[in-house]
């Protein structure tokens, strides 16, 4: 794991402490490792593995339901899949929660399995009205902050799409 | 066994204090039927969100029991979740899965290999710690009260008659987002 990963993760997890998150699901993706594992060591946040991105969104508008801010960490293949759990979430029950969903497939991926998700990632979640943001380094990472804290106001769930070079740094691999 | 006697042995049975979170269809309606005194949660729609959704309560509220009553359509839609839960062991949720093996208020088409699916079966083998199957009256009282003793997760499959579950003649006065703030002040009010 790249020391740059680590440090950004470092920076990830305390940009979710200080938006009050204490629970988190998360479906792994390779440029996610070091969030997640960070994560799953954090004692203040209960980490949870969901077997599919909509049952984290599930998890996550339940316990927004009981009172707690929760993310879940996921690759953009999962927003996709998600999109009935998003939308009804955030019109129907109108529950926040904040998601962090890797960008795969756009000018910093090597695979032509991930491009088509980064054609069609911003198109879904803007015609699903769920208010996303692109995060392209860890510099912006306040911006983890502030998402949390407009789903809570907005009542909805909010994506920060975080770039590779945001988890990451500059570091070349998989 | 009709699904409004399991709803009534399950609400005969349960503590003052219990939260109830419902997935869709004829199991939520047979459970509004009863007009019972607990704080609960109707978690549709989205079809199949119901037991994540009750999960994700659970933790967010470790001070309250949950009880999930789930149907079988809903769960078959998403049984990854009985892995998701299972690992999350959470000691603060029962399960009871209604099963009639139908879409109900679809119109009552069969659900896929209906019949021959054993939810107890696929949730032992997905790691719940602890398991029962009611074919009759006298299986589910027994065994909700079992659950209902356990001091950890477990999960219920419960055999209902299959029987038409028709639409309301209206919405009703609330949306969902109203009856959830409703519930949430509910919630945080007895805290």
């Amino acid at each position: 794991m790249s020391d740059d990963g680590q440090a950004n993760a470092e920076r990830i997890v305390g940009a979710l402490l200080r938006a009050g998150i204490e629970i988190a699901a998360s479906l792994p993706d390779s440029w996610l490792s070091p969030l997640i594992e960070r994560i799953s060591n954090e004692p203040k946040i209960r980490h949870i593995r969901v077997t599919r991105e909509d049952d984290g969104a599930g998890l996550c508008a339940g316990a927004s339901l009981g009172g707690k801010r929760a993310v879940l960490v996921c690759q953009n293949a999962g927003l996709l899949l998600s999109a009935n759990a998003l939308a009804g979430y955030a019109h129907h029950h109108q529950l926040p929660f904040l998601v962090l969903a890797v960008y795969r497939g756009s000018y910093e991926d090597r695979f032509y399995y991930q491009m088509y998700k980064g054609l069609v990632t911003e198109p879904v979640l803007a015609a699903l009205g769920i208010p996303f943001h692109v995060v392209d380094r860890i510099e912006d990472v306040a911006v983890v902050e502030e998402a949390a804290r407009e789903a809570s106001l907005a009542r909805r769930p909010v994506v920060v799409l975080l770039r590779r070079a945001a988890l990451l740094g500059d570091a070349r691999a998989s | 066994m009709r699904r409004s006697v399991a709803a009534r042995l399950m609400r005969e049975r349960l503590h003052p204090a219990d939260v109830v979170v419902c997935g869709l269809g004829s199991t939520a309606r047979a459970w509004r039927e009863q007009n019972a005194p607990h704080a609960t949660y109707y978690a549709s729609d989205p079809m199949g969100m119901a037991p994540g959704l009750a999960l994700g309560l659970a933790l967010a509220r470790p001070d309250r029991r949950i009880v999930l009553l789930e149907g079988d359509g809903d769960l078959a839609m998403n049984l990854g979740v009985l892995i998701t839960i299972a690992g999350a062991v959470p000691t603060n949720l029962r399960v009871a899965v209604f099963i009639n093996d139908r879409y109900e208020t679809g119109g009552g088409q069969p659900v896929p290999n209906a019949g021959r699916i054993s939810y107890v079966t696929l949730a032992a083998g997905a790691g719940w710690p602890w398991t029962g199957e009611a074919h009759d009256e006298t299986q589910a009282a027994r065994l909700f009260a079992a659950l209902l003793e356990l001091p950890g997760l477990g999960l219920v499959a419960v055999h209902v008659d299959p029987e038409a579950s028709l639409y309301p003649p209206d919405a009703g006065p609330t949306s969902q987002a109203e009856d959830r703030a409703v519930f949430q002040r509910r919630l945080s009010g007895e805290s």
